[in-house]
């Protein structure tokens, strides 16, 4: 009885609980993400006064670059970006 | 038309950008105008960034990086936009030097070095200077004038305090987080608190300085009390036009602007045929001028028959733009 109860506990949150926060979680990635959009303007060329003045912040960006292509299924650094593999 | 008297009190603030394109006279405006508040009693900070160093040649006074006595109470500097860069850039390079993880370091100083050399890194540079030289200078003098004025370009920067806290915020994040040197960032959120978090990490105490140091700047340009802007033009068409966009940015950031000087009018003893019908040209341009700033103090300054080189001749100067009604 009690492992049928486990069970649809179970059920439960994978079915209505453990989407939700996996979609909490890739909104925050996706948030992360729109970051490293805003550092490519620097590369296409656009003034970004913002990224000038945080230029001490490249080490954190280029992992989090690194991080967002892998997670993207991108074995390698793409062309265009950062050289951070 | 506002009398002279009116732009002579807008302009009297602690800080003074006097703009203008190049060729309009606004090197010899702004260092006949600190000359004015030096010989007022003012100590006074002229800060040039002309390219061509012509603040150099209408002082007849070599300036260099450091701010030197022209005359009484008058200090003068010229800052080169380059060399502020290059300066910006070794100093950024330095600060993260220790923290970066080996693997990056190359990767991390090109992406630099591609920064030194993007479009607005000097007049960001620039800027930067401007904040410092604004905030140590109410210790030693009491007015500085500026031989050029933020453009509406370099003034949305006044927005970075908040978009430099989101960019932080994002890069850094919520999280915790142990690099491979074992440098702990702490909470951003935090941090700002009044955490000791900063005081641990070089990097993340240079841009808490820099983005507390951009909204202390911020106050100060945004405070008519505090600083004005004046701006220098020719009765021509294109410095007309060019004045008109200029101070129409200003106003949009709601800054208030003290006054326009019209330089270079053909006095009254400029006589003869060819010099009236320049004169009737210069008659619609003058109007032209009213209308468009009908809203501001606007002061004609007349052509003088030599070039205005030296301290006497800066006097004079403004002697004839004030003293005469």
């Amino acid at each position: 009885m009690r492992r049928r109860l486990r069970a649809a506990r179970d059920i439960y949150e994978g079915v209505y609980i453990a989407p939700y926060r996996s979609a909490i979680h890739r909104e925050h990635l996706r948030q992360r993400d729109l970051f490293l959009i805003m550092g490519f303007s620097d590369l296409l060329g656009v003034p970004n006064p913002v990224a000038f003045y945080t230029l001490e912040l490249y080490p954190e960006l280029i992992e989090q670059f690194h991080e967002w292509h892998m997670r993207m299924g991108m074995p390698n650094a793409p062309d265009g970006g950062f050289k951070c593999c | 038309m506002k009398e002279a008297g009116d732009l002579e009190s807008n302009l009297d603030r602690f800080v003074l950008f006097v703009g203008g394109k190049g060729g309009v006279g606004k090197t010899t405006i702004a260092s006949s105008l600190a000359l004015r508040f030096a010989d007022s009693g003012f100590r006074t900070l002229l800060v040039s960034t002309d390219p061509a160093h012509s603040t150099s040649d209408v002082l007849e006074f070599q300036l260099g990086a450091e701010a030197a006595q022209v005359s009484e109470n008058f200090w003068a500097l010229e800052i080169d936009p380059e060399h502020e860069a290059e300066l910006y850039i070794s100093g950024v390079k330095e600060r993260i030097a220790e923290s970066t993880a080996p693997r990056l370091l190359a990767e991390v100083e090109r992406q630099v070095d591609i920064a030194r050399v993007s479009p607005g890194a000097e007049e960001a540079a620039l800027f930067e200077r401007f904040t410092r030289i604004i905030e140590s200078a109410g210790a030693s003098y009491d007015r500085v004038v500026f031989d050029t004025a933020p453009t509406g370009q370099t003034l949305r920067l006044l927005s970075l305090p908040e978009l430099m806290a989101t960019w932080i915020g994002g890069l850094i994040g919520q999280r915790k987080r142990v690099n491979t040197l074992g440098r702990m960032w702490r909470n951003v959120a935090g941090a700002a608190a009044g955490d000791s978090g900063a005081d641990n990490d070089p990097v993340l105490k240079a841009l808490e300085e820099r983005r507390e140091r951009f909204l202390r700047a911020r106050v100060t340009l945004t405070d008519a009390a505090k600083t004005s802007f004046a701006f220098v033009l020719t009765p021509e068409r294109l410095p007309i036009w060019e004045t008109e966009k200029a101070v129409a940015s200003l106003i949009k950031y709601g800054i208030p602007v003290g006054g326009v000087f019209v330089n270079r009018v053909l006095p009254p003893e400029a006589r003869g045929e060819f010099l009236e019908r320049r004169r009737d040209r210069e008659r619609e341009y003058l109007a032209r001028a009213e209308r468009s700033f009908d809203r501001l103090a606007i002061c004609h300054v007349p052509l003088m028959e030599s070039d205005v080189v030296g301290v006497k001749a800066l006097r004079s100067l403004y002697l004839r733009i004030f003293e005469r009604r």
